[in-house]
């Protein structure tokens, strides 16, 4: 086997057309990397120079009422991770500025995707665009070549007097393509950490581990396949183009198809039914800006009871303070309701698309891919939830300021010192770690793991009676 | 031999093509599934802006209540009062929407990246957080939509590829292309009949769909030349593939080369170009944080706030010359709740300046991607697709222009007849409502 993948080597060498191919992908490679990592450096020093102008805003708020500067609030900025340089996955489209600020959840806004016109449906010339559309049709051309050539110029009769063993040759001929493969794989990896070596960590070197077990899979299903149709088919022409079919379903119809139809079987609700229903919950508690309220009223009694006085006057607390929190409690629990509700469905729509990794290998790779490179819905929730959790630290802070800060119920003319802005800590995102989010993958890793499976099946099992002329 | 002889021998080829027939069914199933997501979207986006006009108008019916029960505004909001221009606004329930186009059908282009509807206020912007688009799986929208354009622009050159690459292929495969040398007068217009016949079918392929697309949405009653135009530059747009793979296959040899070559070219306009461009863009221009537009919505506004009656008074005059002469100048007891509420005036013209330097950067980001489209045509055709479907980005900065015009409408209402001292009544509300909202539309 190995004397076969080194002869088969050597031929793709002497190929010229092949060499200068090869050449010009990885320049494309390069190209691609490197205008991923410019695009991540502006990225990260847009986003350093935004976050720090914010947080010295904050900081420099000499004296401000607690709850003015809860409507003040403060903004998140999504950070962009080093594995975006590989896949961005749904960075392009999230948006990229979170408000945060007292009362209300704000939404991610400014989205990439919504600041220019379209240009291209596939996503920028990331390496996973090239990775998941263009080096599998590479692979393909090759592994048919590699035994359709051996058919037509008569040598697999030869090959077949050195070695009997026809799916043993094929298997030979399968993995020295599929070596290929993962030697294109591997530069782009190299190159990769080379140019952003400076920004890994142990988590990041597992998941690009991970990432490129993906591909290697992926790779070899494409690989096998081919070389199994080719050898199955007498008709060179349509062993061919029934491979580039494969590879025309696999990438261009059933992805489109699946994900607009999952969203078909489970509904996500529009913005303005809920919005009304979020409203209509949230009316239900206390309104924090509404003295009149009548849940306030009952609010107000327990604590004039607990401080056992008569008024709230006679508080030596501000009572405002306590209504705004018990306000924002409420409507953190109305937002967990239907957060909850949506980010449910997101689930449900997720684990349908990857149950589809049965018909198509490249949403599997394409769920992985973008999920090892944390830039899928997955990470993007738990962006949103840090935030989220963020927010009502945050807005606790200030509403303790203004209830036992020092003021008396009503006076809203009362501010709080600068000492106790630059207090407040700022948002800092912490990378989801694999170790918390692998199992979210395994389904996709199982699929590509039987296709491999499957595919070893095919050459060893299907191509013991193929024609040798 | 002759034309009809050409076209007669290519039909029956064709019949026993099963894989080309495949092809075409294939590509219809997915062009019929495609037109059925724009209609569904466009019908969505109607029913919800139904569904918010009948919302709004029961919000207008509880002001009007008010009125006639001669009552300032909720019970449990007593500060409100309607009867003053400032609180009679701000309950107008004014929206704004971005109608689709019922040539959605054929594209959704850029439509689920922003919001169609929006709650106009005199304090609002085009950049609010409820312009964002609707609640959709990021996943979902990162892949894209498969609507007609997609299938046209992406599928289409794949038929074509399909129909066309064993033309001359294969009998140059068979060794029989000498004899159809003898046979016809010139191999290039023999060729060229047989690639006709196909862009003929796949014409007629496109005109069918197309008129079964407009059914769906009823586009001839009500955009007719959206359709034509649409049909002309699908049509164009085939005809570039036609022309491409037909010289590749006049000038090529077997059918493994030519498929491989046409695969090349696809693969090269479709994916790479674009995709470098898009890269090469957001290099250039990355992601706008907005933080002109964040300082203009807090500290900007604070600083405003912090101004001296006198000075803020002074920017008031300016920009309302009519009211240094107002009925409520001269009553120094309302003179500031007026300047008060008169505040919005001040802090939008902050909001639109801050505006400006933002979307002079997507402008930028726009005229590179529309500077590179000689050498991407097919984000050319796909922008151009989006024109006509009115989802263009263009076509919502227009929408986000409107907006900004109602603002500016509302503020200037508003802060008028708040310096002149009027009392908001019923009719006065209602005319408010006729004048500034597009719920009646």
């Amino acid at each position: 086997m190995r004397q076969i993948i080194t002869n088969e080597w050597r031929l793709l060498l002497r190929n010229k057309i092949l060499l200068r191919l090869c050449i010009g992908f990885l320049l494309v490679f390069v190209l691609a990397i490197f205008l991923s990592s410019k695009q991540y450096q502006k990225q990260i020093a847009s986003y350093k120079i935004a976050k720090d102008e914010l947080r010295e805003q904050w900081e420099s708020i000499d004296s401000m009422n607690p709850h003015s500067a809860a409507h003040y609030g403060t903004y998140v900025f999504k950070p962009t991770n080093v594995l975006t340089n590989l896949d961005e996955g749904v960075n392009r489209v999230t948006g990229n500025v979170l408000r945060v600020e007292g009362h209300v959840q704000n939404e991610m806004v400014h989205s990439e995707a919504s600041q220019m016109t379209s240009i291209s449906k596939f996503g920028k010339l990331k390496a996973s665009l090239l990775l998941q559309y263009i080096v599998p049709l590479l692979l393909i051309f090759l592994s048919f070549s590699s035994v359709n050539s051996e058919r037509e110029q008569g040598r697999l009769k030869i090959l077949l007097l050195q070695s009997p063993n026809l799916p043993k040759l094929m298997m030979s001929k399968a993995l020295a393509i599929w070596l290929f493969g993962i030697l294109l794989l591997s530069f782009t990896v190299l190159i990769y950490t080379l140019l952003n070596l400076k920004s890994f960590s142990s988590d990041i070197v597992y998941r690009l581990v991970l990432f490129m077990i993906s591909y290697s899979l992926y790779y070899f299903i494409v690989v096998g396949l081919t070389v199994f149709l080719t050898a199955r088919f007498k008709n060179a022409t349509l062993a061919l183009t029934s491979m580039i079919g494969i590879w025309i379903l696999w990438t261009v119809f059933v992805p489109n198809i699946i994900m607009s139809s999952v969203e078909k079987w489970h509904p996500l609700p529009s913005r303005n039914e809920f919005k009304t229903a979020m409203q209509e919950d949230r009316s239900k508690g206390i309104d924090g800006h509404n003295p009149k309220d009548e849940r306030g009223k009952a609010l107000e009694e327990k604590i004039l009871a607990e401080y056992k006085v008569d008024s709230l006057s006679q508080l030596p607390i501000n009572f405002d303070g306590i209504r705004m929190q018990e306000d924002e409690e409420y409507g953190n629990i109305v937002w967990d309701k239907h957060f909850g509700n949506l980010s449910e469905v997101l689930q449900k729509q997720k684990k349908k698309v990857q149950l589809f990794g049965v018909f198509s290998p490249l949403i599997s790779l394409q769920n992985s891919s973008m999920g090892y490179a944390g830039n899928d819905n997955l990470h993007h929730q738990l962006f949103l939830r840090q935030v989220e959790d963020y927010r009502r630290v945050f807005i606790k802070e200030l509403n303790d300021e203004h209830a036992y800060g020092g003021s008396k119920t009503g006076d809203w003319g009362w501010k709080a010192k600068n000492e106790f802005f630059r207090s407040i800590k700022d948002f800092n995102y912490k990378n989801t770690n694999l170790n918390s989010v692998w199992n979210y993958y395994i389904m996709d890793n199982i699929f590509l793991v039987l296709w491999s499976i499957a595919t070893v099946g095919l050459i060893l099992f299907g191509t013991k009676r193929m024609d040798i002329v | 031999m002759k034309i009809l002889a050409i076209l007669k021998y290519e039909w029956t080829h064709f019949v026993r093509s099963p894989f080309k027939i495949v092809a075409i069914i294939l590509f219809i199933l997915a062009s019929i599934y495609g037109l059925h997501n724009g209609s569904n979207l466009y019908h969505t986006q109607l029913s919800e802006i139904e569904r918010i006009k009948v919302q709004s108008k029961a919000s207008q019916s509880e002001v009007l209540a008010y009125y006639d029960k001669n009552e300032k505004g909720p019970a449990d909001r007593p500060w409100v009062d309607v009867t003053t221009p400032f609180w009679a606004m701000w309950y107008s329930n004014t929206h704004l929407f971005k109608t689709p186009s019922p040539l959605m059908v054929y594209g959704i282009g850029q439509a689920e990246q922003y919001g169609y509807y929006k709650r106009v206020t005199f304090m609002s912007s085009p950049y609010d957080a409820d312009m964002a688009e609707e609640i959709a799986n990021p996943e979902r929208l990162q892949t894209g939509y498969l609507d007609f354009t997609f299938s046209i622009i992406y599928l289409l050159p794949l038929l074509v590829m399909i129909c066309l690459y064993n033309v001359k292929g294969k009998e140059v495969d068979s060794g029989i292309l000498p004899l159809i040398t003898v046979q016809t007068a010139s191999i290039k217009a023999w060729l060229w009949t047989r690639i006709g016949f196909y862009c003929a079918l796949i014409v007629s392929v496109l005109l069918v769909l197309l008129l079964y697309g407009g059914m769906l949405t009823n586009v001839f009653a009500k955009d007719v030349n959206g359709f034509f135009m649409f049909l002309d530059w699908m049509v164009l747009y085939l005809l570039i593939w036609v022309i491409v793979f037909g010289l590749l296959i006049q000038f090529g040899t077997f059918s493994i080369n030519n498929t491989l070559k046409m695969v090349g070219v696809w693969l090269l306009f479709t994916f790479i170009i674009p995709g470098t461009i898009h890269q090469w863009v957001s290099t250039k221009y990355p992601a706008n944080l907005m933080t002109d537009f964040i300082d203009a919505q807090r500290n900007d506004r604070d600083e405003l706030y912090a101004l001296p009656d006198s000075v803020f008074q002074n920017k008031l005059n300016k920009k309302f010359p009519e009211i240094v002469n107002s009925v409520v100048m001269k009553d120094s007891l309302k003179r500031n709740r007026a300047m008060n509420q008169s505040a919005s005036a001040l802090t939008n013209d902050l909001t639109k300046n801050s505006l400006k330097p933002i979307e002079k950067s997507h402008q930028q980001k726009n005229t590179a991607i529309v500077k590179s489209c000689w050498i991407n045509p097919v984000t050319l055709f796909q922008n151009e697709f989006n024109h006509i479907t009115k989802t263009h980005f263009n076509d919502y900065q227009n929408y986000r222009n409107d907006i900004q015009l109602l603002i500016d409408k509302q503020i200037e209402t508003m802060v008028l007849d708040i310096w002149d001292g009027v009392e908001v009544n019923k009719k006065m509300y209602l005319d408010y409502i006729n004048r500034l909202n597009d719920n009646n539309k």
